[in-house]
C-alpha cells in the first residue's frame, strides 16, 4: 500500500467512521490484522506528514513603491520600537520623530512597521513611499491616496500633500504668481474639509490683490461660518472696501476707552465680557469674537495707534490676550513682544483655546513667533504637557535657543527633578522634543538625574533624534 | 557608596535557608560568566536544574540585585551565593562590558531607596527572622546506611516497575479510545475535540504517563487554530502519532537505545539534567551558538515552557540545531526567557539521547552570552533542502513533531491572505502561520530572504530572517 492509495482509499473511511464503510485490505500480517483500524490511522497520519503542502495556483502580485531614501541606521531601530511600543510614548514624541524622519529624508526599517503600525498609519506621509504603501495595504485601491514627497511637490500633485505642506507651497507660489495660486486653490475648492479650507484660504492674505475679490465674494456663501468670517475679513482689507466689518462692530461694543491721569491723560482701554461668560470660558469667547478683525482696524476704530493699544489695556488681561491673538495671527512680533511682558500666560492661555489656529509656514516667522511669546522664567504652564505640546505643534520642530535656555534654568523645570511624585513620562518627553541640538547635552545630563520611571522615554527619544540627525 | 558585607547579607537573606542554599551555590564550577564592570555592577550565570543557567546581576553600591530565577525569595539564593562569593572573594570576577541584559536590568531598575539593607539592619526595631551566616557552615556530612540505602534501591525499582505497568495500561486504554475515535469518524472527532481529549489526558495522568496526556491536553487548542476544512486531516496526524508511540511503547526493548529514551521522555519519563550531565556517552557538541528563536507558552499542567532554539555556527560534524527547554510555574508570575533571539553564545551542549539529537542542554559555557548583530554565514541550502531535511529527521524519529528549518535565497510571498515561504522557482511552498501574516508582510518587499523557521508538519513559523535589507525577526 503506498502514500497515494492511503490518501484516496483509506482516509476518507477514517474520516468518515469505520461504522459506516469498512476499511479496505491493508495488506498487513495476521497478528496485526486485529488492530486494522489504528495501522490505518497512524499510517495514514504519517503519510500525510512526508506530502509536500501544494502549493497555491498563482501569487498575489505585488506593488512596493521603491524608496529612494535611506533606512534609519541599525542601531536605532530597537530603540525605536521600544519608544514607539511603549505605553508611555507621549504623541510630542511620535510626532518629532515624523517630522525629523521627513526633515533627514530617512525612513524606518520596513520590517518594524508591524510593531509601530500606530505610528505608521498616523504619520506615513512623512515617514517615505514604503510607509504610505505599508499604511494604505488595507485600503481598497479605488479609495488610497497617491505616494507623495514633500520635496516633490507641484501644481499636478499638490492636492495629494499634507496640509502644512500645501500651506507652505501655496504661500510660495502666491510670493511670483498670485493668480496661479488662486486659481489652483479655487480648482480643488469644492473638495475640501471646511479646516483645510480655512488654512488655505488664509495664503491669500500674501499677495492680496483686487484680482482676488470676485474668489472672495463667491465665498460670501460657503457652509463654514469660520472660512465666510477670513473672507470678509480679506475683503475688507482690499482698497475701496465699503462694507463695515459687523465683528469690528461687535467688538467695539464691548471695549470702553477711558482717560486716565490727572496731571498726564492717557488712554485706557476695557473689555467687558458678557455676564454670562464665565471666567474659564473667557478666553475662547474673546478668541471667537476677535477672529475676524485685524489689529489696523481695531486701532483706527478706536483712534489709538496699535503700537500704543497694549500699554492702554494693560490693566485688562482679557484685552491684552485679545491683542495678543490678533498680533499672533497677523505676525506683528514686536507687538506681540510687549503684549507678553504684560500678560505672562499669554501662550498658555493662547494655548487652552487656539488649537485650529492656521500655522506659519515659515520655520524663520515660527522661531520668533516662539521667540517672543514663550518666557519660562516669567511663567510656566499648570497643566505642562496640553501647553508644552501645543508649541511643538505650532512649532513643528525645537523651540529656540535662548527660549529652551531660559527653560533649562527656569525654577518649573528644576522643581521637576525633586518633585514628588516624579514628573509624568510625557512631560519629560515633550521638552526632549523641544529640545534644539545644541542643548541635548545639557537637557539629557539633567534628564538622567530623574526617576527611571520619568525619564526612560525621554532618554530614548534623544537617543533616537540624536542618531537620526547625525546619520544623516 | 556603601560595600556589600557578610552583615548586609545577613541583614538581606529572606531566611536561614535561603543562606544555606546560597552557601551551596558558592562553588565557582557551576558559575560562568563572572564579571564585573564599573560602579559596583557584578554579574554571572549560575547553572539551574533546567537548560539555561540563571542569569544573575547584582548591584554593590545599593545592593541591588536580579536573577531570572522563577523564586520568591527576595532576594533568591542565587543573587545571595553572587554578593557572598564577591565579598569573600570566592572567585575571579573578570573585568567586562555590561551584556545587553545587564543594561536592560540598569535601565529598568528603580533607584535606590534612600535607606538601604544596611540601614535597615541597623534599625533594630524593626523585627526579623534570626539569620546567621556562620550557621550555614555547621551542617553535618550526612552518614550513609548501606542497609537503607539498598532498601530504597529496592523500592525504587518496584515504583518504576509498577510506573512501567500502569504506562503499558495506559496504552492500551489510548488505543481503545483511538479505535473508539475511529469508529465514530475522525470528522466528528475534529469537530468537538476539547472533551474526548480531556477523558483520556486525564487517563493517561492517572496511568503517570503525564507527557502523553499534555500532548493530548494541548490537541484541541492546536486544531481549533486551524481552517475548518484543515482540521479533521490535522486529527488524523496528529491522532495516529498518539498510535505510533502506544505500539513503540510495547515493542521497546527492540528499539534502538537511543530511539528508547526518546520515546520514554516522549511518554513522560524524565531525565535529570545531572543526570545528563553524568552520562559520559551523552553527545556533546561545542562550537559557537546564535539563538534564532525564543517560544514562550503556557501548558494545561500549569507550567510555563519556554523554547531556546540555536544553531550552530562552527562548522563540524553533528547536529547544528539545538533546542533548550525550560519549565517555570505559571504561578511564579512573570518569569521570562532569560535568553534573547539573536545572542551568540560559546558553549558546549550536552544533547538528550536521541535518533535525531535536538534538546539539549548547556554543560559548559565560556563566557556571557552577547547580543550579535553580525551576518550569520548559512549553508548554500534552499527550501528544498530544508523539506529534505525535515523527511529525513521524520524517517529516523516518526513522532517528530517541530523540526528546524535553515534556508537561503527563499522569497515570501502571498496568495490572497495567505503567506508562503517558497524557493525561487516556488516548486515548493510552505504556509507560514497565519497569526504571523502581519509580521511577515515586509518581507515581500525583498528579493531574498535567508535565515530560520520551524516546521510543525502544517505550518511554518519564521524566526529569523537575513535580507538585504538587514535582520527580520530581531530589531
Amino acid at each position: 500500500m503506498n502514500a497515494a492509495t492511503l490518501r484516496d482509499r483509506v482516509m476518507p473511511v477514517l474520516l468518515g467512521g469505520t461504522r459506516r464503510q469498512p476499511l479496505p485490505d491493508l495488506a498487513l500480517s495476521p497478528a496485526e490484522e486485529p488492530a486494522r483500524a489504528l495501522h490505518a490511522l497512524s499510517l495514514a497520519g504519517q503519510a500525510l506528514r512526508f506530502e509536500r503542502p501544494p502549493a497555491p495556483a498563482q501569487f498575489t502580485v505585488e506593488h512596493w513603491p521603491r524608496d529612494e531614501r535611506r533606512l534609519l541606521p541599525p542601531n536605532l531601530r530597537g530603540k525605536l520600537v521600544d519608544l514607539l511600543y511603549s505605553r508611555k510614548c507621549a504623541e510630542a514624541s511620535e510626532r518629532i520623530l515624523a517630522w525629523t524622519f521627513a526633515r533627514t529624508r530617512l525612513r524606518p526599517h520596513p520590517f518594524d512597521f508591524p510593531s509601530i503600525r500606530e505610528f505608521v498609519r498616523k504619520y506615513a506621509q512623512y515617514l517615505g513611499l514604503a510607509a504610505q504603501h505599508w499604511a494604505q495595504r488595507d485600503t481598497p485601491a479605488e479609495r488610497r491616496n497617491q505616494y507623495f514627497e514633500a520635496e516633490e511637490i507641484s501644481a499636478k500633485n499638490w492636492t495629494e500633500a499634507p496640509r502644512a505642506s500645501r500651506l507652505r507651497f501655496l504661500e510660495e507660489m502666491r510670493q511670483h504668481d498670485p493668480a496661479g495660486a488662486r486659481e489652483l486653490l479655487a480648482s480643488s475648492w469644492g473638495r475640501e474639509e471646511p479646516e483645510t479650507r480655512l488654512r488655505l484660504l488664509a495664503a491669500l492674505q500674501t499677495g492680496l490683490t483686487e484680482a482676488d475679490r470676485e474668489f472672495l465674494k463667491a465665498l460670501d456663501k460657503d457652509r463654514a461660518p469660520r472660512v465666510r468670517m477670513l473672507a470678509q475679513r480679506l475683503l475688507a482689507k482690499l482698497p475701496g472696501a465699503s462694507g463695515e466689518n459687523p465683528a469690528l462692530r461687535s467688538c467695539l461694543s464691548r471695549i470702553q476707552k477711558l482717560q486716565k491721569g490727572k496731571l498726564r491723560r492717557s488712554v485706557a482701554l476695557k473689555l467687558e465680557l458678557p455676564a454670562n461668560v464665565k471666567e474659564q470660558a473667557a478666553s475662547r469667547w474673546i478668541q471667537e469674537q476677535f477672529e475676524g478683525v485685524s489689529l489696523e482696524e481695531l486701532a483706527n476704530a478706536l483712534e489709538i495707534s496699535a503700537d500704543d493699544m497694549p500699554s492702554a489695556a494693560k490693566d485688562d488681561p482679557n484685552l491684552l490676550f485679545a491683542l495678543a491673538l490678533m498680533a499672533s495671527r497677523e505676525k506683528h512680533f514686536a507687538l506681540l513682544e510687549s503684549i507678553t511682558h504684560l500678560l505672562a500666560d499669554t501662550w498658555g492661555r493662547m494655548s487652552a483655546v487656539d488649537d485650529e489656529e492656521p500655522s506659519f509656514s515659515d520655520p524663520a516667522e515660527r522661531q520668533e513667533w516662539a521667540r517672543t511669546l514663550v518666557h519660562p522664567a516669567q511663567w510656566n504652564p499648570e497643566v505642562p504637557y496640553p501647553a508644552w505640546d501645543w508649541l511643538l505643534r505650532r512649532l513643528e520642530g525645537p523651540l529656540p535657543q535662548p527660549v529652551m535656555d531660559e527653560l533649562l534654568r527656569s525654577k518649573w523645570w528644576s522643581e521637576q527633578a525633586a518633585s514628588d511624585p516624579p514628573p509624568r513620562p510625557e512631560v519629560i518627553q515633550v521638552i526632549c522634543a523641544l529640545c534644539p541640538p545644541q542643548l541635548r547635552g545639557q537637557l539629557r545630563g539633567q534628564v538622567e538625574a530623574l526617576a527611571p520611571e520619568s525619564n526612560l522615554e525621554g532618554l530614548l527619544l534623544l537617543d533616537i533624534l540624536e542618531g537620526l540627525e547625525s546619520f544623516a | 557608596m556603601t560595600e556589600l558585607s557578610l552583615q548586609k547579607i545577613e541583614a538581606m537573606a529572606p531566611d536561614q535557608a535561603s543562606l544555606q542554599a546560597a552557601r551551596k551555590l558558592m562553588k565557582p564550577g557551576i558559575w560562568s560568566g563572572l564579571s564585573t564592570a564599573s560602579a559596583g555592577l557584578v554579574w554571572g550565570e549560575c547553572q539551574s536544574s533546567g537548560a539555561a543557567p540563571y542569569r544573575v546581576v547584582i548591584s554593590e553600591p545599593d545592593s541591588g540585585y536580579k536573577c531570572t530565577c522563577p523564586s520568591r525569595k527576595f532576594p533568591c539564593k542565587h543573587s545571595l551565593a553572587l554578593m557572598w562569593m564577591r565579598v569573600e572573594r570566592k572567585a575571579a570576577f573578570a573585568e567586562a562590558a555590561p551584556p545587553e541584559w545587564v543594561q536592560d536590568w540598569l535601565r529598568r531598575r528603580r533607584p535606590a531607596a534612600k535607606s538601604d539593607a544596611g540601614d535597615e539592619a541597623a534599625d533594630e526595631s524593626a523585627p526579623r527572622p534570626a539569620k546567621n551566616i556562620a550557621l550555614t557552615a555547621s551542617e553535618e556530612a550526612a552518614t550513609v546506611d548501606p542497609i537503607s540505602e539498598a532498601r530504597a534501591a529496592a523500592a525504587r525499582e518496584r515504583s518504576r516497575l509498577e510506573r512501567e505497568s500502569s504506562v503499558t495500561a495506559g496504552m492500551d486504554d489510548l488505543d481503545q479510545w483511538l479505535a473508539d475515535q475511529i469508529d465514530m469518524g475522525i470528522a466528528a472527532f475534529a469537530a468537538n475535540p476539547g472533551k474526548a481529549c480531556r477523558l483520556i489526558a486525564q487517563r493517561l495522568v492517572d496511568a503517570k504517563a503525564g507527557g502523553l496526556a499534555n500532548r493530548l491536553d494541548e490537541l484541541p487548542g492546536y486544531l481549533y487554530t486551524l481552517p475548518d476544512a484543515m482540521r479533521p486531516v490535522a486529527a488524523i496526524n496528529e491522532l495516529g502519532q498518539l498510535h505510533l508511540l502506544a505500539e513503540a511503547w510495547r515493542r521497546q526493548d527492540s528499539l534502538h537505545p537511543e530511539m528508547r529514551a526518546d520515546l520514554r521522555r516522549e511518554i513522560g519519563w524524565s531525565l535529570t539534567r545531572e543526570a545528563l550531565l553524568d552520562d559520559r556517552s551523552a553527545l556533546r557538541i561545542t562550537g559557537t551558538w546564535r539563538i534564532f528563536a525564543t517560544l514562550e507558552e503556557a501548558q494545561q499542567d500549569r507550567l510555563r515552557r519556554f523554547e531556546t532554539w540555536m544553531w550552530r555556527e562552527s562548522p563540524g560534524d553533528g547536529p547544528r540545531f539545538a533546542v533548550l527547554i525550560d519549565f517555570v510555574p505559571l504561578a511564579a508570575g512573570g518569569a521570562r526567557n532569560p535568553w534573547l533571539k539573536g545572542e551568540r553564545l560559546e558553549a558546549t551542549l550536552v544533547f538528550y539521547p536521541s535518533p535525531v539529537p535536538l534538546r539539549a542542554i548547556i554543560g559548559n559555557m565560556e563566557g556571557s552570552a552577547q547580543a550579535c548583530h553580525q551576518e550569520m554565514q548559512l549553508p548554500d541550502s534552499g527550501v528544498e533542502a530544508a523539506w529534505a531535511s525535515w523527511e529525513s529527521a521524520l524517517a529516523l524519529k516518526p513522532w517528530l513533531r517541530v523540526w528546524p528549518l535553515q534556508f537561503r535565497g527563499t522569497q515570501v510571498r502571498r496568495s490572497g491572505q495567505q503567506y508562503y515561504l517558497c524557493s525561487t522557482q516556488t516548486a515548493v511552498a510552505l504556509p507560514i502561520l497565519r497569526p504571523q501574516a502581519e509580521m511577515v508582510a515586509p518581507l515581500l518587499c525583498v528579493e531574498h530572504v535567508d535565515g530560520f523557521a520551524l516546521w510543525d508538519g502544517s505550518w511554518i513559523r519564521m524566526c529569523l530572517g537575513q535580507t538585504e535589507l538587514g535582520f527580520w525577526g530581531i530589531t
